[in-house]
């Protein structure tokens, strides 16, 4: 187990440098020079040399790559242009409010999404497991803003349950709470439309299983079978795609912060992206990107755990 | 007597395409998602001649109007015809699921392949490489690769394709690894083919209809992102009509207007709706096991 887990962690470091590799070369993807997009076509030439040596754009290539992987892993993603301080910061500052809702996303789909997967398998062919099914596609297919965007109209404006605005200046923890139920609602249900179909699949294959068949023979009752025997056995597999769901999920979560006016991380990206300021745009997206390949590893090694033939695999 | 002349009988080749095709069509999922998908590229081809009117013709005295017999979806804040505007902006969408599909499919069959054929390092490499890419949100690495880039249709679907071209290429290197010990390889070798004509006439052929389905659902994603990056202002620039960007025109009117956001909503639904099915579809004909219950398995 101990070889696995540093395995695991090993791949995770890898995957960390590689991704720091990528978001460097990203910036260099601007057509012409970074320091005059940055700045617009109306900044003047020493402004443009001074950024240029303050992102460090002057140095041969190689150098700069060295320089940044290495303040990279030191925590050190450079300084915002807009407000002058560091990126690394202002990132933090914002994460609290974007792991809240992908938590709070991530429970309302497993809480849904598994009882309606197991629901739809156990009847399998009915009319529940039509409409579960006909619910599940449309989960997956409406656009999350939209869904966002209709339901601020009818739980916001018509019937008035939940607030339009996805925060609060409150203090008041239930207040922040309420603030978050509609975007949670709404990121939830998207991912809880996957999480239901992989759950009916693998619940579907569980139970065509011998030691099931064997179970019914011995007349354990039906209940006991579903909830003791099969779930525990369908739920590795989606397990192991909360991750996946997870990395999904922060991506909509832009889309969320953006249709409830909720501040996150994806909203400093998007307001970085139009204010040009490419070291915080960088710098979010390598938090986020490292949030996912930490829940990532973390899953794969409680998969692990749980399930010997991944270790050995 | 019958005097109708028996008519040449079909090849088996033709037979078994024929029946290939009413196996595909049986499935009420594909059938459906088919449909769909066809009635939509006929509303993007014939835009120009469906639409009643110019999508950025405006009509300032007629601002924000309700659905009415002369705009039946009613109109934006300059007077725009929604109707029109969505059926322009079917013509982004497929544009840019087709564009995605052609490049991601390309680009992550090789990339599949050449891992799975090869193995050894060059598997490693390019697999590590495809782990780092796949590691990032999607839609993250799709905004921010437009962010750098700029906002345009070219922009928009290299940003996509480079965004889910991973997804296509790791699903390419496990099928091709499950190819390449097959005995039917091992004899193209045995002949004297090169690894490259064994790679092209032989792997890839024979590996694609999983990636194909992959690639059906990518496209259905594609639509979802460049409407994503359209409706933060990312994607097609206005007033190129997009209907990510007829969303995000009436976000500001969706409690007085809400049939702005709510039919260009409705207009992306469909068209995912009808790639999923065709991609279930595609999965469970191709699944011999999936096939047996084909019905209940349509959604």
């Amino acid at each position: 187990m101990l070889r696995y887990v540093a395995r695991r962690l090993l791949l995770m470091f890898v995957t960390v440098a590689g991704m720091v590799t990528v978001v460097f070369f990203l910036i260099r993807a601007i057509p012409g020079d970074p320091a005059t997009y940055m700045l617009g076509d109306y900044a003047t030439t020493e402004a443009v040399a001074a950024l240029r040596a303050q992102l460090g754009l002057d140095r041969p290539v190689h150098e700069q790559y060295l320089g940044f992987m290495r303040r990279a892993f030191s925590g050190d993603l450079g300084s915002s242009v807009v407000t002058g301080q560091p990126a690394f910061a202002e990132v933090l500052e914002s994460l609290p409010w974007s792991a809240a809702l992908a938590l709070a996303g991530i429970v309302v789909a497993v809480v849904v999404g598994v009882p309606l997967g197991v629901v739809s398998a156990v009847r399998q062919g009915t009319w529940v497991d039509m409409a579960v099914m006909l619910g599940a596609l449309a989960g997956i297919s409406f656009p999350v803003f939209w869904v966002g965007l209709a339901s601020i109209l009818l739980l916001a404006h018509e019937v008035r349950i939940f607030p339009a605005l996805g925060a609060s200046s409150s203090a008041d923890p239930w207040v922040q709470l309420h603030h978050l139920a509609l975007p949670a609602l709404v990121l939830g249900l998207s991912v809880a439309a996957y999480i239901a179909r992989l759950t009916r699949s693998a619940m579907l294959e569980v139970l065509g299983q011998d030691y099931v068949r064997v179970a019914r023979a011995m007349g354990i009752p039906e209940r006991r079978i579903v909830f003791r025997l099969a779930l525990r056995n369908a739920l590795i597999p989606v397990l192991a795609v909360i991750g996946v769901t997870f990395a999904w999920s922060l991506g909509s979560a832009i889309l969320v912060e953006a249709v409830f006016s909720r501040p996150g991380l994806g909203s400093m990206v998007l307001k970085a992206v139009f204010a040009r300021d490419y070291q915080l745009v960088q710098a979010g997206v390598l938090v986020l990107a490292c949030a996912v390949v930490l829940v990532n590893t973390t899953l794969d090694i409680v998969y692990g755990l749980v399930d010997p033939r991944v270790r050995v695999g | 007597m019958s005097a109708t002349p028996p008519g040449p009988a079909p090849s088996p080749r033709r037979r078994v395409r024929r029946s290939r095709i009413g196996r595909y069509l049986r499935h009420p999922g594909f059938a459906t998602g088919l449909v769909l998908l066809l009635v939509l590229m006929v509303v993007a081809i014939a835009a120009p001649w469906l639409a009643p009117y110019g999508p950025n013709d405006t009509d300032l005295l007629n601002t924000l109007a309700p659905p009415s017999a002369a705009h039946l979806l009613g109109t934006d804040q300059y007077g725009r015809d929604i109707a029109s505007r969505l059926v322009w902006g079917a013509r982004v969408s497929i544009q840019v699921a087709l564009a995605v599909v052609a490049l991601s499919l390309t680009l992550g069959s090789l990339v599949g392949a050449l891992a799975g054929y090869l193995g050894g390092w060059t598997e490693r490499v390019l697999m590590v490489g495809n782990d780092i890419l796949l590691a990032f949100p999607g839609f993250l690495l799709a905004l921010a690769l437009v962010a750098a880039r700029g906002s345009s249709l070219e922009n928009v679907i290299l940003a996509v394709s480079i965004a889910y071209t991973p997804r296509v290429a790791a699903v390419m290197r496990s099928v091709v690894l499950t190819i390449r010990p097959r005995p039917f390889i091992e004899a193209s070798h045995a002949i004297g083919m090169t690894s490259a004509r064994v790679l092209l006439r032989h792997v890839i052929p024979n590996s694609l209809p999983p990636v194909i389905v992959v690639a059906t659902v990518s496209a259905a994603t594609a639509i979802l992102a460049e409407a994503g990056l359209s409706f933060l202002g990312l994607g097609v620039q206005p007033p190129t009509p997009t209907w990510g960007n007829v969303i995000s025109d009436g976000q500001g009117y969706i409690t007085t207007n809400p049939w702005i956001s709510l039919s260009a909503g409705s207009c992306i639904a469909a068209s995912v709706v009808a790639l999923n099915l065709l991609g279930d579809g595609l999965r469970d004909t191709l699944d011999p096991q999936m096939r047996r219950d084909t019905s209940s398995r349509m959604l």
